[in-house]
């Protein structure tokens, strides 16, 4: 890797970690116009920044503030960048989402985080939005045969729509994984509800979903070996 | 298969069915546990201590094998040697024996000191109820015309009253009540068409109660309704707060257990009816006299005291089961006053902003004003109301329990020995602070201090960022040279307020990073509540800005606009105006015109949803910064500019 090349990555990566937004655009830019390959800057500039914003969350030195500005650096890089992915490296998805957050219920900053991670990841995310009736969730994920469902809510009174998501989807296809979240959500709901994973409250799922990418970028380094 | 369970120091005992929680046991048993998560395992407030051994008076034999054992979350939220020393959380233990549970202070509820008195009000008296004396001819063989008719006849008379019916159980006591009062009688008639009540002789006053049912305390005014004067005041904590700490958790035990809403109606009807007999021994008269009473409530409240099924409430797109304003016999909801006596509803405006808030307008009457007013009613669940004669629009927002002492590491309820106002040196970030029951600083006597309720919070963190302690961003300055500021538990910063010598819990009471980002939270949500409805009417800024609430009018005013709460005002406009919601009930027991008024500026207001707004992330998230990340202050601009960089 040239030098120079490594100083746009390392630059691009302080620069979502510090939220400057226009400064990633400027740098997303210059990547491209050089015609290095964006998926490189995606992973190793972009999602690499994250990753040290997710550490910081978790020792709460970062906020929900922090980590919204963060995530708008990262999707300023991201819609220079996606444009560009080289048709085998689009081809290469880690896998189908949907996601969304249960009727009854209409916050979604949790949610929205949560499917930047897996836009960053590499994944095809499928967003219902908010307030989605249960079936939906149901009929999202036979159209388009999703391997992770993603169920969200913030309150208690819409906490038990999931189990009935849940139970719905174990009927038709028992193999796909489904994780819930949301501030009500502990250990102890996924075990009640049948889901397969948490964060234990909004920030770790947060956190959960950037290790995800973390996880994604170390395989994807080892592949390249 | 049932083991006895019982609760120290209340004494409380019963045979509870294997496998519950001690909080379900509690429930049961009428014990009063903190339950702030609502028994998710979360926020560890609810600590109990299993005492061992055989205990001969209730023929037990307490072990801490009788409990299911400890899990991993719940060896999570118990503090060090806590575990060691018999600790359990009462929502994750479950019952498989007999055991003598202890519930420490911290985690009982209870005790709470109620702000919460009468305010002085100014209005016309109208009341719905009115005594009318009248004097009967004795019937004779001659003239042998019923009880009834003979009433109706005299009232027609006497006082120009026509059309009237009466109210069954006022019928069959009447035949006495005529001939006990030699045909003198003081008939008490309802809205000018229903006789309620008649007593022998004349009889001078007519009684009423206000009620503002709040989601943690009750309060009753007992009000004679013909001069206005409050006789006497009487207050509680709501008997639901054992069913779960806010409006959320009370709806989701109704959704999750079949006689759940059963469970609250009668524990808040049997709150009220205590009320009532304690204001009659007070007074020292009988219930029979109380002819009228009012009702405001949050709309979970309103649903669960009239035993409307509130699940939906709790949903988007939050809709009650009726907006306009109600009138039951009181008897229909077995609240024991006059058989006759009527309760008045207040309206409901949406969601969750409900009939207590439909009581703040009832008593300062916006509606009528060329000024714009911002009027935020701060609880558990933030209400807000902006606008003047030309459009009013309202919100709620959820800035959860943190105001109320609640998931805040050290917080607790404003009962004695929580500390409620500190003030901290720029200079050497030493603290002195004041504890509720002590008239003397901590730093002119020992403060036994226990936590810090929620007024404290608020200006604990303010003084923190006036110190430099904290950053705008909410974070630790960890670059500060003072023991005072360390790395606690999980090796998150956190600032000791109090150390462990000057402490009643023999521990330091400190404010730890998670505590300022619950304020964060809290703050955040009540300012974009405000600033949104400040958007949609067009305006930048508001003439007024008025605190109601009991927590309103405890908390210092420079130090919320400090932490920005709401937005920039003159501090000079910035008033408390107490318990709006209790005064507002208190108008519409003396004044039937303002209920009428009432429902129409109830379908007047407009109400807002605020995660729907387009800007609503952005705008929460900037809220989140002390006082915010970008909108000026100028008002507090000179408090800010020496805050030490």
């Amino acid at each position: 890797m040239t030098e120079d090349k490594k100083q746009l990555l390392e630059q691009m990566r302080k620069s979502v970690i510090e939220f400057e937004e226009d400064r990633v655009k400027e740098l997303a830019q210059k990547w491209i116009d050089l015609g290095y390959d964006a998926n490189e800057a995606i992973f190793e500039g972009l999602a690499a920044g994250m990753e040290v914003v997710g550490e910081l969350f978790a020792k709460n030195e970062y906020f929900v503030p922090e980590v919204l500005m963060c995530a708008d650096a990262l999707y300023a890089g991201l819609d220079i960048l996606r444009p560009h992915i080289k048709a085998e490296d689009r081809a290469e998805t880690k896998g189908v989402v949907v996601i969304g957050t249960v009727e009854g219920d209409v916050h979604d900053i949790g949610k929205n985080l949560v499917k930047l991670m897996f836009e960053v990841a590499g994944f095809e995310v499928h967003d219902l939005g908010k307030d989605v009736p249960l079936e939906k969730f149901v009929e999202e994920q036979l159209r388009t045969d999703a391997d992770l469902v993603c169920l969200s809510a913030m309150m208690t009174t819409t906490m038990p729509g999931m189990k009935r998501v849940i139970e719905m989807i174990r009927e038709r296809n028992p193999n796909v994984k489904i994780m819930i979240g949301g501030a009500p959500v502990t250990e102890k709901t996924v075990e009640m509800y049948g889901a397969d994973a948490t964060g234990e409250d909004a920030a770790s799922a947060l956190g959960e979903a950037i290790n995800m990418v973390a996880s994604l970028r170390e395989m994807k380094r080892k592949k390249e070996i | 298969m049932r083991h006895r369970v019982i609760f120290q120091p209340s004494g409380r005992r019963g045979e509870i069915e294997e496998g519950k929680t001690l909080r379900e046991a509690a429930i049961e048993l009428g014990v009063g546990i903190e339950q702030v998560c609502g028994g998710n395992k979360v926020c560890g407030k609810c600590k109990v201590q299993i005492q061992e051994g055989y205990f001969a008076k209730y023929d037990v034999n307490s072990s801490m094998d009788n409990l299911s054992p400890i899990g991993k979350e719940e060896l999570k939220l118990l503090k060090d040697g806590e575990a060691k020393n018999n600790y359990r959380l009462a929502c994750a233990a479950r019952v498989q024996g007999d055991v003598l549970v202890f519930v420490p202070e911290e985690s009982r509820v209870g005790g709470q000191i109620v702000r919460k008195a009468a305010g002085k009000i100014n209005i016309e008296l109208d009341p719905a109820v009115k005594k009318y004396y009248v004097e009967l001819p004795q019937p004779s063989l001659e003239d042998a015309e019923g009880d009834y008719e003979r009433l109706l006849r005299a009232l027609e008379e006497q006082h120009g009253l026509e059309n009237l019916s009466m109210d069954y159980h006022a019928l069959r006591a009447l035949p006495v009540a005529l001939r006990e009062g030699k045909w003198k009688v003081t008939v008490a008639v309802w809205s000018d068409r229903e006789i309620i009540r008649v007593e022998p002789g004349y009889s001078e006053h007519t009684l009423g109660i206000a009620f503002d049912i709040g989601t943690t305390t009750v309060v009753g005014y007992l009000t004679d309704i013909a001069t206005g004067e409050v006789l006497a005041i009487d207050s509680m904590m709501n008997p639901q707060v054992s069913f779960g700490e806010d409006v959320m958790a009370r709806i989701t035990y109704a959704m999750e257990h079949e006689d759940g809403l059963r469970k609250m109606h009668e524990a808040i009807i049997g709150g009220i009816n205590r009320i009532v007999s304690n204001l009659c021994e007070k007074a020292g008269i009988s219930r029979e006299e109380i002819l009228e009473l009012v009702l405001v409530g949050n709309t979970a409240m309103h649903h669960i005291y009239l035993n409307i099924y509130p699940e939906y409430l709790g949903v988007s797109p939050f809709t009650p089961a009726l907006h306009r304003s109600l009138d039951v016999k009181a008897r229909d909801l077995k609240i024991k006053v006059a058989p006759g006596a009527n309760v008045h509803v207040l309206p409901i405006e949406a969601g969750f902003v409900g009939a207590d808030n439909m009581g703040v307008i009832v008593a300062l009457e916006p509606e009528k004003k060329d000024d714009i007013w911002l009027i935020i009613d701060i609880g558990t669940n933030g209400e807000i109301v902006l606008g003047n004669r030309q459009k009013l629009l309202s919100t709620s927002c959820a800035t959860g329990p943190a105001f109320e002492g609640a998931q805040i590491t050290h917080g607790m309820r404003a009962a004695p020995g929580a500390i409620e106002r500190v003030r901290i040196d720029a200079e050497t970030k030493e603290p002195r602070y004041k504890v509720i029951g002590k008239e003397e600083w901590s730093d002119e006597a020992r403060s036994e201090a226990r936590g810090i309720c929620g007024s404290g919070i608020i200006e604990v963190v303010a003084e923190m960022f006036k110190a430099g302690i904290i950053k705008k961003s909410g974070v630790f300055n960890t670059s500060l040279e003072t023991p005072r500021i360390r790395k606690g538990e999980n090796n998150q910063p956190e600032y000791v307020l109090a150390w462990r010598e000057e402490t009643a819990i023999g521990r330091d009471i400190t404010v730890t990073q998670s505590d300022v980002r619950a304020v964060q939270l809290a703050k955040g949500a009540l300012y974009t509540g405000c600033k949104t409805l400040m958007k949609r009417y067009g305006i930048d800024a508001v003439d007024k800005v008025i605190l109601a609430g009991a927590f309103g009018s405890y908390i210092d005013r420079e130090a919320s606009m400090v932490i920005g709460m709401f937005p920039d005002c003159d501090l000079n406009k910035v008033v408390a105006v107490g318990n709006a919601a209790g005064d507002g009930a208190r108008v519409a027991l003396l004044n039937r015109r303002k209920r009428r008024e009432a429902n129409r500026v109830a379908r007047r207001i407009k109400y807002i949803e605020l995660t729907v707004d387009p800007d609503f992330q952005t705008e929460f998230m900037q809220a989140m910064y002390f006082p915010h990340m970008k909108d000026r202050f100028p008002h507090i601009q000179h408090i800010l500019d020496k805050i030490p960089k």
